[in-house]
């Protein structure tokens, strides 16, 4: 019988460990690592695009200037410049506290809840003072429309996904085609899906049109009116990104065991009853999970306002990312964009932190 | 057999090694997938371009070309990246207005001197269009065209209407008779007026823009003012609103939404530019198509002096260009410029005198009906912030007809916007 090879000359568990992970950890350090520190180190520079690319040294370094000149402003005071969403922020803190002290809330969701408001309470009372204005007039009010527009697709996302996936849940072959046909819209790539959906929101020859038409209403110019642009890439998101979230909820539904929707029908608990209170209490991880992952998607949209709406009309559907895009690319301002995008991993950040904190609470 | 085959594609990659000069070409216009190498029949600016492309590949000895994807919405973006990752195209097209931006930089090769050896002959372009590609005393690119706004009317309603006079449409001379006119097209027919993109596309931008020089105004001034809340600025803007304002015309529509409104029949009159001369031609040829009397007109004056919005195309070089890929490259622009009469099928006006002069030129579908465009043609002031400055345009006067923002409010803070674009 041999002996086994001497140890010496075997790997221990944390080399192989190190092995194993180095192709990983390369390319993660060059191609996510190394780009972040890249565009923050960018972000601290004057830099056009094209100058720099024909003289290295066109770029000047000026500090944080082009996060104030985005973020800030000419006599920016504080006060209660916006009583809805500061009184709402009021109400919020107010509502964490009392729940807290009557314990109808978990601490971390005390502690979420509170952070919101004091948010929504501090950062909507920033404005211009007489005389002043802000430095870039468009940044702020493209910010508020990316989170109107995560604020209408997430929901909108999650909610039909649930209901979706509740309904298809069953073991017919019926059930499973139609499984597959809405999950067929998630792998189409954003520029079909938003060409189909031009084509559908079209006032002249759109689907939507001929059937406002066929009941005697008067067709919606929905890509070029103020009230409907924004719904309208939100209903052209919600078709595309259902498909992952069925599929998550298809998942944790069939995660939940039978026997307890059996006690519950011996309770008289059936149908929409049962929905509500076996299967949603169930789901709730799943639910916060889906939650996150869109909300860290759709602050990333951009396809859908770039090639439907081009952001307008008069930059109702302006996002984040386009506005980013628009900065570095066309104006060639490296550098101002690049301080958005760093504002941008920072709104995400934050979510993604929310998840794992989520994700590791009560197993 | 396999051997064959092997040696085959072994002489193949040699003969083409050895034989064919790529040059990569990145242009806008769109995609025309058979366009064939005939540059004497194709339609549309797409197919047209892309013949002579295909032409210039199977013509010109030892040079293949590879043509770039054509969108036009994100071409200069594409182009900047393009340029900043040191791949640029051997050969693109642009517009004259992006000229400071591009060769201010060092990005476009200077060829004045290149042109002779080339075959072009700069002494044959209009002094408009040798103005056109230079920057700075020097020469940046290779002029293909002007191209402007014009009116193209539908004789058909203008006819039932009553405004026709020795079958020419008769239009406004002032803002006044426009609405006018405009009351008098939906009285007689019950149909718009005027169509446009003032939704999406900068078309209404450019009509203001176009009121607002024939005031003998602009949005700014050579040494960098913003001059947009003006008088004449308010005066070219409700010429436009007043028609929003009695339902004579419609802001909502798009590009495509306007155009087909006016191929319907829908619309009297579609401002939009000469690229699409030969192709409304050819649609009021079909039968199936609404528009059947087309007639194309000058912009018309509606304040004391002539202006209409107009640019041109133009083909440059990057300035990393060296050796054999640049005089393949030369090569290229020369066959291009050699067939300007082809390109001058669009629609578009020739930069070559011999070609305005030729029959060839005079005698295309419509051409003797807006002679007086190349005359009043006109743009901003040359700027670095062309793109960023249209948009705020854009942006603030469709706040106007599809939001309600009144004109002062809207123009104050196009004004402050654009002043900041130029204080950058």
């Amino acid at each position: 019988m041999q002996e086994p090879r001497t140890s010496a000359k075997r790997m221990s568990q944390t080399q192989a460990a190190w092995l194993l992970l180095a192709p990983f950890l390369i390319t993660y350090g060059l191609f996510l690592v190394y780009p972040f520190f890249r565009g923050f180190w960018i972000s601290l520079h004057d830099w056009n695009l094209l100058a720099v690319a024909f003289n290295p040294d066109a770029k000047e370094f000026v500090g944080f200037r082009n996060y104030e000149r985005v973020m800030w402003g000419r006599n920016i005071e504080w006060g209660f410049a916006s009583p809805f969403w500061q009184g709402l922020g009021v109400l919020g803190l107010a509502a964490s506290a009392y729940l807290r002290r009557v314990d109808r809330l978990s601490r971390f969701n005390a502690i979420a809840l509170a952070v919101a408001s004091l948010l929504l309470v501090v950062l909507p009372g920033f404005h211009p003072g007489e005389d002043g204005r802000w430095y870039d007039r468009r940044f702020w009010p493209t910010v508020g429309n990316t989170l109107l527009f995560v604020g209408l697709a997430v929901p909108g996302v999650t909610i039909s996904a649930l209901l979706l996936a509740a309904a298809l849940n069953k073991e017919t072959k019926a059930m499973g085609a139609l499984r597959t046909l809405f999950f067929l819209s998630q792998v189409l790539s954003v520029t079909v899906v938003t060409l189909i959906w031009q084509i559908m929101f079209s006032p002249r020859q759109g689907l939507i049109a001929n059937i406002t038409e066929t009941f005697g209403g008067t067709p919606i110019n929905w890509l070029t009116d103020e009230q409907f642009a924004m719904a309208a890439i939100v209903i052209a998101t919600v078709w595309w990104s259902l498909g992952i979230a069925m599929i998550l909820f298809l998942a944790g539904l069939q995660d939940i065991s039978k026997d307890i929707y059996e006690a519950a029908a011996l309770d008289n608990a059936r149908g929409a009853k049962a929905f509500w209170y076996v299967t949603l209490p169930n789901l709730q991880r799943t639910i916060t999970l889906v939650v996150v992952l869109q909300i860290i998607l759709h602050f990333q949209v951009f396809g859908q306002s770039h090639l439907m709406t081009q952001g307008g009309p008069n930059d109702t559907t302006q996002v984040l990312v386009r506005y980013i895009y628009q900065t570095g690319f066309r104006d060639s301002e490296l550098g101002r964009a690049s301080a958005m995008a760093v504002f941008l991993f920072v709104i995400m950040g934050t979510f993604s932190v929310i998840q794992f904190i989520v994700g590791r609470e009560k197993k | 057999m396999k051997h064959v085959l092997l040696t085959a594609a072994a002489a193949a990659t040699f003969a083409t090694g050895a034989l064919a000069q790529e040059v990569t070409l990145g242009r806008f216009f769109g995609a025309c997938e058979d366009a064939g190498t005939d540059t004497t029949t194709s339609t549309g600016e797409a197919c047209i371009i892309q013949s002579i492309i295909n032409a210039a590949d199977a013509e010109l000895d030892g040079i293949s070309i590879n043509t770039l994807p054509t969108d036009w919405g994100n071409y200069y973006d594409q182009i900047k990246a393009a340029y900043a990752g040191g791949t640029p195209p051997d050969v693109h097209v642009m517009h004259r207005h992006r000229i400071p931006e591009f060769a201010g930089l060092g990005a476009l090769a200077e060829i004045s001197g290149d042109l002779e050896a080339a075959g072009i002959d700069p002494n044959d372009w209009s002094p408009a269009a040798l103005d056109a590609v230079s920057f700075e005393g020097g020469i940046y690119g290779v002029p293909m065209d002007f191209h402007a706004n014009l009116w193209h009317v539908n004789m058909d309603v203008m006819t039932e209407a009553g405004l026709v006079e020795d079958g020419k449409p008769v239009l406004p001379s002032s803002p006044e008779e426009l609405l006018a006119h405009a009351q008098q097209v939906k009285d007689a027919t019950g149909k718009d007026y005027l169509a446009a993109d003032f939704a999406q596309f900068p078309i209404g931008v450019r009509l203001v823009l176009a009121l607002m020089w024939q005031q003998n105004a602009n949005i700014f001034t050579e040494d960098g003012t913003a001059t947009i809340n003006t008088d004449a600025g308010k005066n070219a803007v409700t010429t436009i609103t007043q028609l929003f304002d009695a339902g004579l015309a419609n802001p909502q529509l798009n590009y495509a939404d306007s155009q087909q409104a006016f191929l319907n029949g829908e619309a009297a009159i579609l401002v939009n530019g000469t690229w699409v001369v030969d192709f409304y031609t050819a649609q009021a040829a079909d039968p199936a198509v609404g528009l059947e009397n087309y007639y194309v007109a000058d912009f018309p004056t509606l304040f004391e002096t002539g202006a209409t919005w107009a640019d041109s195309h133009m083909w440059a070089i990057p300035s990393t260009l060296e050796g054999d890929d640049k005089m393949a490259a030369l090569k290229v622009l020369a066959f291009i410029n050699d067939h300007n009469i082809d390109w001058a099928r669009t629609g578009h006006m020739a930069v070559r005198k011999s070609v305005v002069e030729s029959d060839a030129y005079t005698s295309l579908p419509h051409r003797d009906e807006y002679t007086g465009t190349a005359a009043i043609a006109k743009d901003t002031p040359p700027s670095e912030r062309y793109g960023a400055i249209q948009d705020v345009l854009n942006r603030e006067l469709q706040a106007i007809w599809l939001t309600g923002k009144s004109v002062e409010d809207a123009l104050d803070d196009a004004e402050l916007e654009v002043q900041d674009l130029l204080d950058r």
